[in-house]
């Protein structure tokens, strides 16, 4: 665990020392501060026009307001997330530094889980920026927490899935344009997924409805935690971990 | 304290390393010695736990490196070619990590890497980030990290290589005062360094091993016979037939003249010393002794010749399956 944490905290450093934590973080605050203003207008819009006419139904600000701002963000992951992690292997390869830690007395496993365990805070620390936009509506209204909170808990589980394939997709290759853009692939791969689905019928739409990884966030979204769902996105990660091990394993082997 | 037993190391069809096997006793510096591309990399590679053999194996301070890979690497420092040092963190900061993941005590932390810091003489650099460091501060901090846990084993992989010469003294000079405590191998294609710094060496050539000995037998095992070289003031060919008269002289060569100094290269049969006798003649021939010294095979040559013979063996073995 110690040797975990090392790593974990070496990775954790190297992204604040590069542009690359800035960049996305800022990034990420720009285009979710951009969507959330957004929906806000139109949420507020929405509210006039419905008292104007005076309908009975009344708008709810989980649903109607934070349920598709924070949708909008799994989008905005597609093309952050691959940044953090196409040099976390491309990097040492690149610098010889893969020959420090591969002869140190910590085992593959431990790498590779510093390593994803730092890429994950890093994502936390990007995801808590919104809890200044979702504090505000607590201010001005009065939302409930729990679908926020199992909204945030699916975010973390989905992108711990793009997190772990980008891990592996990064052992694969020297080239972090390579490592960025295979990644970003396999991400709208695992995301358009389902729209096959919608073609067709019988068990290819359950099971390309099965493997995207966006319809699984809905019910996060909603405030509920099933645990297919929670299966699916922890079995994803587990394989994309898995997938980095065996790949550094046989880096190894080959040399 | 190392074991390395019947090595070999393929990629795909190329084989680096060949059946490679030798011993490293106990606070014994080995040299590693062999042209670029003959396997030192990849061999200490092997023995640091960098990547399994092929075949054979590699024993580090009792443990087997591919069983017990953790056990192992905690007892071997490892410097690789390029110092493996993250450009972007501090001297002070990355010998900190290092120390972490291997397996420094918190307590002792600090102390140690002031302690390798000294030793290393790096201490001045210590808030430096490593992309600033000149490349004899790399090395040196590659160094620093290889000794931070204190390991039984050292392996340098050309610990000189890019050093300016002063450092190059004193990084010798540091390998040398940690003989005592630690196992050192040190691998380098620069062949003086193995003569001040080895008390072993091990030239390997194609990824065989062609000789394993001291630098001294070395020298001394590949001269069949005895040369010396004598220059004298003397003019005219008769000293040439003088010289050859003498007895247990075979073979007598001019090897430079400049005016009337004429220098000789004077062959003899082996274990007999016939110094006494050169001197003799040439005096009482009343020419003028400018030098005598007994030519020695540089290590340069025996590695010439040990390599090269090599491959004239593989060209005459290929000549008599092509016959």
């Amino acid at each position: 665990m110690r040797n975990i944490l090392a790593i974990a905290q070496k990775e954790i450093r190297s992204y604040f020392v590069s542009p690359i934590a800035y960049i996305v973080i800022g990034m990420f605050a720009l285009l979710y501060g951009w969507f959330y203003s957004v929906m806000l207008q139109f949420f507020v819009r929405q509210g006039i026009n419905m008292s104007m006419m005076g309908g009975q139904q009344v708008l709810n600000i989980n649903q109607d307001m934070l349920r598709p701002v924070l949708q909008n963000v799994t989008v905005l992951l597609l093309f952050v997330l691959p940044a953090l992690t196409m040099r976390t292997y491309s990097e040492e390869r690149r610098s010889g530094t893969i020959e420090l830690l591969l002869t140190s007395p910590v085992s593959d496993f431990q790498i590779i889980m510093g390593k994803f365990i730092g890429a994950l805070t890093l994502y936390a620390v990007m995801l808590s920026v919104t809890f200044i936009h979702v504090g505000l509506l607590f201010v001005y209204s009065n939302p409930e927490w729990k679908p926020i909170a199992t909204s945030y808990l699916g975010l973390l589980l989905l992108g711990g899935s793009f997190l772990s394939i980008g891990l592996f997709i990064s052992t694969l290759t020297t080239n972090q344009i390579v490592a960025y853009i295979s990644t970003f692939s396999v991400f709208l791969f695992l995301w358009v997924i389902n729209w096959i689905g919608s073609f067709s019928s019988g068990w290819i739409a359950d099971l390309t409805g099965y493997l995207s990884v966006i319809d699984h966030f809905d019910d996060f979204s909603k405030g509920v935690i099933d645990t297919t769902h929670l299966i699916y996105y922890l079995s994803l990660i587990t394989f994309g971990l898995f997938l980095t091990m065996k790949s550094v394993d046989t880096e190894r082997w080959r040399g | 304290m190392i074991e390395v037993q019947h090595l070999t190391k393929r990629y795909g069809p190329f084989t680096a390393v060949t059946d490679l096997s030798f011993r490293v006793e106990r606070g014994e510096i080995l040299g590693f010695l062999g042209p670029n591309g003959a396997g030192k990399t990849t061999t200490m590679r092997i023995i640091t736990g960098y990547m399994p053999a092929t075949e054979g194996k590699a024993i580090v301070a009792g443990y087997d490196v591919f069983e017990q890979p953790i056990e192992a690497k905690q007892r071997t420092g490892y410097l690789p070619e390029t110092p493996p040092l993250y450009p972007d963190m501090s001297v002070k900061d990355y010998l900190t990590f290092v120390s972490k993941i291997k397996g420094v005590p918190s307590s002792e932390r600090t102390s140690r890497i002031n302690t390798v810091m000294e030793r290393t003489r790096i201490a001045d650099m210590a808030n430096r980030l490593c992309s600033r460091l000149s490349k004899g501060y790399k090395q040196r901090v590659g160094l620093a990290q290889a000794l931070i846990h204190n390991p039984e084993v050292l392996i340098l992989d050309e610990p000189t290589a890019g050093l300016d010469p002063k450092q190059i003294i004193e990084t010798r000079q540091l390998i040398r005062e940690l003989a005592g405590d630690h196992t050192i191998v040190l691998s380098t294609h620069i062949l003086p360094e193995v003569s001040q710094t080895c008390q072993r060496v091990v030239i390997i050539n194609k990824g065989r091993v062609v000789a394993e000995d001291t630098p001294d037998n070395l020298t001394a095992r590949l001269r069949g016979s005895e040369t010396m070289y004598v220059q004298i003031d003397a003019t005219g060919a008769d000293a040439h037939t003088a010289l050859t008269r003498i007895p247990g002289v075979t073979r007598v060569v001019e090897s430079d003249r400049r005016n009337s100094t004429i220098g000789f290269e004077v062959e003899s049969e082996q274990g007999r010393d016939i110094r006494r006798d050169l001197a003799n003649t040439i005096v009482s021939s009343g020419w003028g002794l400018l030098e005598l010294r007994p030519m020695r095979m540089s290590l340069e040559e025996i590695f010439l010749s040990l390599t090269t013979e090599e491959a004239e063996q593989a060209a005459t073995a290929e000549e008599a399956v092509h016959a």
